[in-house]
């Protein structure tokens, strides 16, 4: 079995996933509130969270699959992109627990845990397939020949999707996280009562500062009457990041020839970007929701596909922000 | 008892392995190491195998892993603590917990024998972590200041203590004005030695690995990414 650790962010996680794509266990500690107040992630409480976490997140997950240390035969963990102090923590800890044991290790990237993260599970997709992974952190279009790797067709250039989720929440006075509020606010309003734009920059890449700042100016106009025209902003901002993500994909679709598509992130929970990637002409993975946000599920479903590194060769292993 | 000891409160990562019969096998770098960029993530494991290796010691025989807990560099106290806990909860052992500047005093008694030791960890920000030692007694328990606060609280004390550590490095030129005597700057006592954290370990009690948070002092800086 693989025991997977993943601290890129503001969630601590771990998990044990047979090499067969089985998930034994799927534990995902969540700070998201504790950042709520800040209106983002701040760095170093994620990183003394994750310390704080770490052991019993990890006891947790052997418990939940009915394993012991015993049991494991491979350690996967996230090595970046991410927060640096925060993959540290989890690096330095999988690292150490691989090591005392003469366990093999696996780095493994985060985006790529994202992107066969419907790989695993009772109905895993199977490669080639063509993935949209957007999230808090990441938006990008990538295609996969093979799921020991994959290839970025095209990738937001300023915020990302659930970001543009988030500071369009806040515009709006709803809560945090911003997309499961909209998306029920959403419900309930005229999703063309507003234009807002698509913009379109590169083939496959996508932009959503733009929209965020025309809400902005719609909700100033609007004055006293943003508040009782709030389902419709709300309706009508989500269209718009839903139309460029459908847009891209069906794009990326056509111009790649994919005959499958998978998609991750937090924001493949939105139930309108799920309606509109039904409509795409090829059949459609979405994952559990628990698969879909941050988790080590998807860190050890990766590590499946890649070359361990043999005790001693990970000791030196680090952590980085940025991926090559 | 055996035991596996490590710190990576400042700059430099060190490990050693105190074994029962009393043989220390330690992997300590040299000072000039605390002036270069942190990389504890790629040295400290590595440093971990070779003490063990050296010590001819599998992690059956360990009873027991130290950790200097800072206070320090946080990301480097997180790596230390998340390294030690792993490898305690791996090989079902306890883990204690030790401070590294009570650490420091112990290198700076080794040079100075009698008197006061002034273990000074640099925190950044133009501020040092210190402490008073009066042997092994914690005369002033750890505190954040800046230099010029604890030159003037030495003063106010009637203090003169030897200072090493690399926060004794970076404000040499005010401290020795103060007439606070520096370690010269090649002196292994400005490093935190593994091997006075498996010392000072040996009279610490034993607690559960996830017990085992950093000392960190500050709060954190509540900036959200951007
Ligand atoms: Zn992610």
């Amino acid at each position: 079995m693989i025991l997977g650790i993943e601290t890129s962010c503001d969630d601590t996680c771990a998990a044990v996933v047979g090499e067969d794509g089985r998930i034994h266990s799927n534990v995902i500690a969540s700070q998201g509130l504790l950042h709520a107040r800040y209106g983002g992630v701040v760095p170093e409480i994620a990183s003394r969270h994750h310390l704080e976490l770490v052991d019993a997140v990890t006891a947790d997950a052997l418990e939940r699959a009915g394993a012991r240390l015993d049991d494991v035969d491979t350690v996967a963990v996230t090595h970046g992109p991410g927060l640096i102090g925060a993959l540290l923590v989890g690096l330095s800890f999988a690292k150490a627990l691989a090591a005392a044991r003469g366990l093999p290790l696996v780095p493994v990237d985060h985006l790529h845990g994202h992107v066969v993260a419907s790989t695993l599970g009772e109905d895993p997709v199977v490669a080639p397939y063509l993935c949209l992974v957007a999230s808090g952190g990441h938006t990008f279009l990538a295609r996969v020949d093979e799921p020991f790797e994959y290839q970025v067709l095209g990738q937001t250039l300023d915020d990302a999707a659930g970001e543009a989720f988030d500071k369009g929440a806040r515009l709006l006075g709803l809560g945090y996280p911003g997309g499961p509020e909209i998306d029920r606010l959403a419900r309930e309003g005229d999703p063309e009562a507003f234009s807002f734009p698509r913009s379109a920059p590169g083939e496959l890449d996508f932009s959503f500062s733009g929209l965020k700042t025309a809400l902005l100016y719609a909700i100033r106009e609007l004055g006293e009457e943003a508040h009782s025209r709030a389902a419709d902003l709300a309706a009508s901002y989500q269209r718009a990041i839903v139309d460029a993500l459908a847009a891209r994909t069906r794009a990326a679709i056509e111009r790649e020839g994919a005959v499958r598509l998978a998609i991750g992130g937090g924001v493949a929970a939105n139930s309108e970007l799920r309606a509109a990637v039904a409509e795409l002409g090829v059949p459609v993975w979405v994952p559990p929701v628990e698969l879909c946000t941050d988790n080590a599920a998807m860190i050890a479903g990766a590590a499946r596909f890649l070359k361990p590194l043999r005790y001693p060769d990970y000791l030196d292993l680090d952590a980085a922000a940025r991926l090559p | 008892m055996t035991l596996l000891g490590l710190d990576t409160s400042t700059a430099a990562s060190s490990a050693c392995v105190l074994r029962a019969d009393g043989e220390a096998f330690d992997v300590t770098p040299p000072p000039d190491r605390l002036a270069g960029p942190p990389r504890h993530a790629s040295e400290l494991m590595p440093a971990v195998a070779s003490a063990m290796e050296l010590a001819e010691v599998r992690w059956v025989d360990l009873e027991a892993i130290a950790v200097g807990v800072g206070p320090g560099t946080f990301t480097g106290l997180r790596i230390g603590i998340a390294t030690a806990r792993a490898l305690a909860t791996a090989n079902e052992l306890p883990l204690r917990r030790v401070s590294s500047l009570a650490a420091l005093a112990a290198g700076i008694r080794e040079n100075a024998s009698a008197g006061l030791a002034l273990p000074l960890i640099d925190a950044r920000r133009g501020e040092v972590f210190a402490a008073l030692y009066d042997g092994p007694e914690a005369v002033w328990p750890p505190f954040a200041a800046q230099p010029e606060a604890l030159v003037t609280r030495l003063r106010e004390g009637g203090f003169k203590p030897l200072a090493a550590g690399d926060g004794s490095l970076r404000f040499r030129g005010m401290l020795q004005e103060a007439g606070i005597p520096v370690e010269p700057d090649g002196s292994e006592a400005h490093v935190v030695s593994a091997l006075h954290v498996c010392r000072l370990g040996l009279g610490m009690p034993d607690e559960p690995p996830g017990a085992v948070l950093p000392e960190y002092l500050r709060e954190p800086d509540a900036k959200p990414q951007q």
